[in-house]
């Protein structure tokens, strides 16, 4: 790409002097940065065609991707839950990224799905983690769909370990109503018998609240989660869910040898959640509710694997959910950035 | 002769490479202090030394990144394991700070570890060699 740009660099003369220094500054302490971190230098020329900006971007990028992908081991040993949340936090300073998907095997009259999400988690602090979603949804025989983002903030706000750790919850979705992710069940649970040309265009602008309550006994992770949620689009009142899980680790002490299959790497559970109605229709009878066994694979030293068949417990529920994710986690994301920026931290 | 000197030179050059390879910047946090009956504890693994070998691992993987390989430091307010500060501490005192985590000052909680893996990490860390703190 840069070869086929460098062909307008006959242009350079005419270019305002200003945005080709900053290209010129951009790329050399980009360059500095690189060999102090002992990456080598990045042989990318100094792209100069009309659009300057648009490729100052796009270098960026390009000399941004391996500094941010360069760093090393980490650790990736995800919570196997996808539903319930625990009191462990992201570390600082990590970006864990992960694509996951929700599907289902339908009741009569109803069709398949399949609802794909990718997060990004950052630990900004060791007591607060953001998170940011964007999702997706295809219907067999229907369309495929994006059915919005959701931007997540997890606070800790004990110092150090309990019996019962509290995490405070606060998220808000802008998605519409075709979102079939499921990453909590509130309410009645989620429409899926409607078409996606009717669903997409009904906004669902939610502000979530959860109160997360976790402890970690004799290498058992209990946690449980009470959820609030709030459609601002339309007057549904408050919604409510829960969700409880409990998971262990299948070895507890670390074999010296590298591997891959060992029992320490693998993380199994199982959890529980549903909607629990609204202020409207406060009730758990006639809502969605499923059990699902949970399990994680440590597959290298920063990625994660994770599975879980979820099993409906009432006619509202789907008879089986299953869900599956991939996490991949990069350290120390952030100090990187940092240094990029000139901090000496 | 001459060979003896060339290696005491050598050795000299080691160690002082080592020391200068700590972080001096380091300043224990005073309020961070493990309640006594946690201090007390006894590893559980003391006279398994080859579980050392798995504790090697989880440190690579959980701590390496901010406290070093343990040759050296990685960042300026972690602790160095090499420092006499940190190794004269006790067993259990390490595996509270590393069940509990300073999260005011970044260190996370690494409760999410099983118990023997976090002593694992304490039977690690006892194997690195502490030298003399740089004057």
């Amino acid at each position: 790409m840069d070869i086929v740009r460098s062909a307008a660099r006959p242009l350079l003369p005419s270019k305002p002097p200003s945005l080709h220094f900053v290209a010129t500054s951009l790329k050399h302490k980009v360059d500095r940065f690189l060999d102090r971190a002992g990456h080598g230098r990045l042989a990318l020329p100094i792209l100069s065609c009309n659009s300057v900006a648009s490729n100052i971007q796009m270098r960026f990028f390009l000399l941004l991707l391996p500094v941010l992908l360069a760093p090393m081991v980490s650790l990736a040993q995800e919570s196997p839950y996808f539903v319930t949340y625990d009191h462990h936090m992201e570390e600082p300073g990590n970006l864990d990224l992960e694509v996951s998907a929700t599907t289902d095997v339908p009741r009569t009259g109803q069709k398949y799905y399949f609802a794909p999400w990718m997060e990004f988690e950052y630990g900004v602090t060791a007591r607060w983690t953001t998170e940011l979603y964007i999702e997706g949804q295809t219907t067999y025989g229907g369309s495929t769909v994006f059915s919005g983002w959701r931007f997540e903030n997890r606070f800790r706000p004990m110092k150090r370990e309990h019996w019962i750790n509290p995490v405070l919850y606060l998220e808000y979705e802008n998605l519409n109503e075709a979102s079939r992710i499921q990453k909590e069940i509130v309410g009645g649970g989620p429409d899926i018998t409607s078409p996606n040309s009717e669903l997409r265009n009904t906004p669902a602008h939610e502000l979530e609240t959860k109160l997360i309550l976790s402890s970690d006994f004799h290498d058992w992770n209990v946690a449980e989660n009470f959820i609030v949620e709030k459609n601002l689009s339309k007057g549904e009142g408050f919604e409510f869910g829960y969700a409880v899980g409990f998971y262990h680790q299948l070895a507890t002490l670390a074999s010296g040898a590298k591997c891959r299959f060992c029992r320490e790497n693998f993380l199994a559970g199982v959890e529980l959640y549903g909607g629990l109605g609204s202020t409207l229709n406060f009730s758990g009878g006639n809502t969605g509710h499923y059990v699902a066994p949970v399990i994680s694979w440590l597959v290298s030293d920063n990625a994660t694997l994770r599975f879980s068949p979820g099993f409906g417990l009432t006619h509202e529920s789907s008879p089986v959910l299953f869900r599956f994710g991939y996490s991949y986690e990069i350290q120390g994301i952030g100090s990187n950035l940092s240094k990029l920026f000139g901090s000496k931290r | 002769m001459r060979r003896h000197l060339t290696l005491a030179a050598y050795s000299l050059l080691v160690a002082l490479v080592t020391m200068l390879g700590q972080n001096p910047d380091y300043r224990p946090d005073p309020t961070w202090r493990a309640p006594d009956d946690a201090a007390r504890k006894v590893n559980p693994l003391a006279n398994r030394p080859g579980a050392a070998a798995g504790g090697k691992k989880l440190f690579l993987r959980n701590c390496a990144e901010c406290h070093g390989d343990g040759s050296g430091i990685e960042k300026k307010h972690s602790a160095d394991f090499l420092l006499p500060v940190v190794q004269e501490q006790s067993n259990g005192t390490i595996f509270w700070k590393i069940t509990n985590g300073n999260t005011g000052r970044g260190m996370p909680s690494f409760s999410k570890l099983p118990e023997l893996e976090r002593w694992q990490l304490v039977l690690y860390l006892r194997t690195l060699k502490p030298v003399p703190s740089p004057l």
